[in-house]
Order: structure tokens, then C-alpha cells, then sequence
């Protein structure tokens, strides 16, 4: 084991130890050095945008803003219900918590709740859907998002799986 | 990594206690009172129940809460039979796919009325399309992990259960129902599939038709009058022949029993399962002697009904929601009513009544069941219908349809139609709209 190793090794175990949240760790990023305005610049992918996921196969994606997210069903779970003839959207208002119903879709018979991901406000539910379900099938993780919500928390998302994450979990299913 | 390091950590510490609190001895029974903790007590992997309820809400409320709260590993089968019902699927319209009028529409569903034999309209959890359930129609429901879950499991779990009874010529078609195969014509549907997917678990219902005296006018209570002007977005029903399990088995040497199916179906899916042999013999026994409930190790069987539902606040929340108005009329999906070819439903309207006025129209906007748009008007000129129109309009805007009835339709045109129109003329155009949404 080289000594550089050795060095880092310590450092990594009393990191976990500590459980940091994945929010402080992601503050000490050296982007977050960089004086406001200059790094937007240089990247087209903002440093607050991103991207979870939970293990009943719904979406997250924080909007450049930092406060506003649309939710979704994956490119698994709409192949795996097949083809959507309804979606039932919500009122706009209407306040979720994290694991409540945010909407539903109906495919083959089977109607099947969307939960949020995290707590928030209902900004919308996307209007698309309206005339044409079957756009989940198409693109479930672009265009037709179901709901643009206003997160209550945005540190709410650290929680959740990541993209590899969420991957382990539907190779397990 | 950081998360996946510290979630093995503290699940194993954390989630061990056992959270069952209620002590079961070996195959012991229990007064219905305990069923909401027997149902939910994590160890209760396997439960087979049938009901002594014929209320379709009460039974699909019992459903529900097995779904939401029985534990997540188990499997559950549920058996009921309904008094005459029709029920149809989370995402449709019942002025479209009912004859309300023939339905008792209101919110009563008492089991002691039984002096009102007119069947009810129900508006279900799960997808699919509407049915028509009665006396001679088992409900049967499996609610099992979403991970093991595919659509037709069940469906072959009744096929294998109805050949066992010795209708043979039962099997599963690409749409997930049991159809019968039948020695002149088409095969004919005998059961209908419904589902309702929840984060870990799969629910899936369906009806069989065994022996129903209503067989030869299904039909009446599933057609709409206004099925000619309504389009509607949301899940329209697929329309099938139909047929009794009892009508292919006329030389079978004893008389048709629907409790006879009970029991094999609960034979096939112990079989499925591998539910304890005693969990099935109590379950079948249990309807027979006096509705009671019992519990071994891992399993729950017994008669569950109406002192069971009402009797859990949860399931009494199921059941004020599927009772209320606002679940079975303002959650019909947006749809239009229109008596004149309109760009969104171009079909070709039939004559109107000759007792209406030559020129008269009625189009509607229906979204969560309140009028966002209509056009209701007798002239024949233009401008003056126009005029009609809006008049009409500021009346009905925002109104919920389910409300408006025949006195108040025939009321409101009078009001604001009479200025140029017969009274007469405007009363029989108020009778007809109002027939085509069932209200008399």
C-alpha cells in the first residue's frame, strides 16, 4: 500500500464517521470557491441541478432555481406498466408531503399512484398530458414529466438514490 | 457510497423488534373485533378471507385497507359477492358508461335498505373498465408483493380453480379476462380483470360471472342514453360478450354451486402460496358454521363483513371516500356533451326529439364534473342564439353536473330562455338533456 494511501485512508473512515450530509460535503466543493457569475460561464450543467430518484420508480429534477422541480415516472417503470391511457394530474396548490400521491397513471388495467419524492407545492401538472397519455411512453424522463412542484426543502433530495443507485435497485427486481 | 455505507449500518440495529403485539396461540379463533391487528400483525403472511357483506362499498373498503395495511411479504385472497352493482374504473365516466337512471344514484348504501332493490353505482380504486356485478357474480381479489406480481397470475390461479370445479372450457385471453370457449360462435368473457399498484404491493380483482340471473341484460345497465354526444377523455370500456360459468356445466351431475368455487379457489391459491393447509380449511369452514375469524403461526382465515369494516376507523375512511359524491361524479376525467358534430367529436349526431324545437343545441364542457363551457340556445338566427347561449351560461358556469336536477334544469332554461321561446318547447328541451345525464 502506498503511503499516500495510507495518509488518505484515515481521513476517509472518520469522514463517514462523522456522517456528514451529502448537502456540506457538496458546500466544500472547490466550484463553490468560485465568485458567483464566473462559473456559470464556463458550464452549461448549473451547479444546482440535479437529478434523483426513488425505489417506487419516480423522478426528481431540481430546475436551475434551486426551488422548483418537475417529478416524473422512469424510463423502467413506464416500460414495465405498458401503455398509459390516462394520467390524472393534480390541482395546482395542492400540498404533498414526501410518499403521497402527486398523481396517477392508468396502464392496462392497473392504476398506479406517483408518489413525491419530497414535500412541496403543486406549481402544475403538465398540460401535454391532457390530450395525449401515451407521451409517458415516449419520454418519461424529458417532455412528459407529470408535475412541477415547489420544494418545500430542497435538502430533501440528498436523501434519495442516485442515478447508479437507483439502477442497482431495478437490476435487483 | 456514502449512502449505501450508511444504510447497512443502521437497518440491522433498528428494525428488528418485532412490532406484532398481539399473542396468537395455534389455530385459535378470534371475535371480528381483532381483525384490523390480525390483518396488519407483520407474521400474518398468508390470509385468506371471504366476505359475509353483499355491500359492494363496504368489500371494496375491506380490500383497500388490506392493501395499505397487511405486511408487505404477504398474500392475501379476498372473496365477495356483491348485491347489484355497477362499478366502473378509477378513470371513467358514468354518464357515459352507466344508464344512471336505471342505478340508484344517491349516496345512501345502507345494507338494512333492503327495501330499495335498484342497484348501485360505484366508482372503483383500481383501472380497467365498467362491469356489472349481482348475486350469481364471485369478486375474487389477490393482493401479493409487486415484485413477484405479473397481470395474469391470477387469472390462471381461477382458471386452474374453475377447471377444478369441471368448467373445462375456461381459459386466460391477451386482455388478462377468463374467457369460455363455446360449442357454437365466438368465445364468450365470464371474468374481468382490474389492478391497482401500490409502491410495494400488486392488487388485483376480478368478477366471475357464475351464475348470474341478470346474464341476458347486462347490457341495459352498462348503456348510457347520452352515449351518442358524449366523448370523453380517461378509459372507455371494451365491450364483450358475455356468459355463466353454470352454462357449460348443465350435465353435471350435481346442481351448480357457487361455494363449491369458493373452495377450490381458495385451494388453488394455497396451492400458489403455499399457505398453510389449516389457513384453508378454516377459511372454507368458516362462512358455513358462524362468521368467525382464526389465526395460526403465519396466517389469517376467516369471514370478515360489515362489523369488521365499521368497526376499523380506517376502513370507515375508506368508506366515506368511496361514498362520497365528489369520488364517484367530480373525478370523471374532462369530457364534452354535444348534440351537433363539434371538431372534437365529429361523429354524426341522430334527429333530436320532433318535440324539440328544429334549431335547438346543447353542447356542454364538463372538467373535474363542474360546467366550464356550454352552449345551450333554440334560435334559429345566429346572433339571437349567441345571445341565448351566454345567457344560458352565466347560469350553469361552474356548476356540478351531479347536482343539476330535471326541476332545476327545466327552472334554469325557463329563466333564461323564455324571453324568445315557447315554455313548452323549453321545458321539453330541459326533459331531454336532463334524461341524457340520468336524472328524473
Amino acid at each position: 500500500m502506498s503511503a499516500a494511501a495510507r495518509v488518505i485512508r484515515p481521513f476517509a473512515s472518520r469522514a463517514l464517521f462523522q456522517k456528514l450530509p451529502m448537502s456540506s460535503v457538496r458546500r466544500v466543493s472547490p466550484a463553490a470557491g468560485f465568485p458567483r457569475g464566473s462559473i456559470r460561464s464556463f458550464s452549461q450543467s448549473p451547479f444546482w441541478q440535479v437529478k434523483k430518484y426513488t425505489e417506487s420508480h419516480e423522478w426528481i429534477e431540481l430546475a436551475d432555481d434551486g426551488k422548483t422541480a418537475k417529478i416524473g415516472i422512469t424510463e423502467y417503470a413506464a416500460k414495465s406498466l405498458g401503455d398509459v391511457v390516462y394520467v390524472e394530474l393534480p390541482a395546482a396548490d395542492l400540498e404533498v408531503s414526501a410518499g403521497e400521491p402527486v398523481g396517477a397513471v392508468e396502464s392496462v388495467k392497473s392504476a398506479s399512484d406517483v408518489l413525491s419524492p419530497v414535500s412541496g407545492t403543486v406549481l402544475q401538472g403538465n398540460a401535454a398530458l391532457e390530450d395525449k397519455a401515451k407521451f409517458i411512453n415516449e419520454s418519461p424522463e424529458g417532455d412528459a414529466w407529470i408535475v412541477e412542484i415547489s420544494v418545500s426543502d430542497p435538502a430533501e433530495l440528498d436523501g434519495l438514490l442516485d442515478a447508479t443507485a437507483y439502477k442497482e435497485t431495478i437490476d435487483e427486481e | 457510497m456514502l449512502l449505501n455505507i450508511r444504510g447497512s449500518c443502521w437497518k440491522a440495529s433498528r428494525y428488528r423488534r418485532d412490532r406484532g403485539s398481539l399473542l396468537v396461540r395455534f389455530n385459535s379463533s378470534f371475535p371480528s373485533s381483532h381483525f384490523a391487528r390480525l390483518a396488519s400483525r407483520p407474521a400474518s403472511i398468508h390470509q385468506i378471507y371471504q366476505s359475509v357483506s353483499t355491500d359492494p362499498y363496504v368489500n371494496l373498503s375491506i380490500e383497500h385497507f388490506l392493501l395499505e395495511h397487511a405486511p408487505p411479504d404477504s398474500s392475501i385472497l379476498f372473496l365477495y359477492v356483491n348485491r347489484p352493482c355497477v362499478v366502473i374504473g378509477r378513470n371513467q365516466n358514468p354518464w357515459l358508461e352507466t344508464n344512471l337512471r336505471k342505478l340508484q344514484s344517491g349516496q345512501d348504501h345502507g345494507g338494512n335498505d333492503s327495501s330499495n332493490d335498484a342497484a348501485v353505482f360505484v366508482r372503483r380504486r383500481s383501472g380497467g373498465g365498467a362491469v356489472f356485478h349481482d348475486t350469481g357474480n364471485l369478486n375474487y381479489s389477490v393482493i401479493s408483493p409487486r415484485a413477484a406480481f405479473t397481470r395474469n397470475k391470477h387469472a390462471e390461479m381461477m382458471v386452474r380453480a374453475l377447471h377444478r370445479v369441471g368448467a373445462v372450457s375456461t381459459s386466460v385471453n391477451g386482455r388478462h379476462d377468463i374467457v369460455m370457449s363455446m360449442d357454437m360462435g365466438q368465445p364468450r368473457k365470464v371474468s374481468g380483470s382490474a389492478f391497482k399498484l401500490t409502491r410495494f404491493r400488486a392488487l388485483h380483482h376480478g368478477t366471475c360471472l357464475l351464475d348470474s340471473p341478470n346474464i341476458d341484460n347486462l347490457g341495459s345497465f352498462l348503456r348510457s342514453p347520452a352515449r351518442d354526444y358524449i366523448k370523453a377523455k380517461g378509459v372507455e370500456s371494451v365491450r364483450s360478450p358475455v356468459a355463466n360459468v353454470s352454462s357449460a356445466m348443465g350435465d353435471a351431475p350435481a346442481p351448480f354451486s357457487i361455494q363449491a368455487v369458493i373452495a377450490s379457489v381458495m385451494e388453488e391459491f394455497a396451492q400458489l402460496y403455499q399457505a398453510n393447509p389449516d389457513a384453508v380449511r378454516r377459511a372454507q369452514r368458516a362462512y358455513a358454521v358462524k362468521p368467525e375469524l382464526y389465526a395460526g403461526d403465519n396466517w389469517v382465515a376467516g369471514a370478515v363483513g360489515d362489523s369488521e369494516a365499521y368497526g376499523e376507523a380506517e376502513i370507515t375512511k375508506g368508506l366515506d371516500e368511496l361514498t362520497s359524491l365528489e369520488w364517484k361524479y367530480t373525478q370523471t376525467p374532462q369530457f364534452t356533451f354535444s348534440t351537433y358534430p363539434i371538431e372534437e367529436d365529429p361523429r354524426e349526431r341522430p334527429a333530436l326529439p320532433s318535440s324539440l324545437p328544429p334549431s335547438a343545441r346543447a353542447f356542454l364542457r364538463v372538467k373535474h364534473g363542474a360546467i366550464i363551457e356550454s352552449c345551450i340556445s333554440t334560435s334559429m338566427d345566429p346572433l339571437l342564439a349567441a345571445e341565448q347561449a351566454s345567457r344560458v351560461h352565466e347560469a350553469l358556469n361552474e356548476r356540478k353536473l351531479h347536482e343539476l336536477q330535471l326541476h332545476q334544469w327545466i327552472d334554469l332554461l325557463l329563466s333564461r330562455l323564455s324571453t324568445d321561446e315557447e315554455p313548452e318547447s323549453i321545458r321539453e328541451l330541459a326533459m331531454f338533456i336532463a334524461t341524457q345525464f340520468g336524472c328524473s
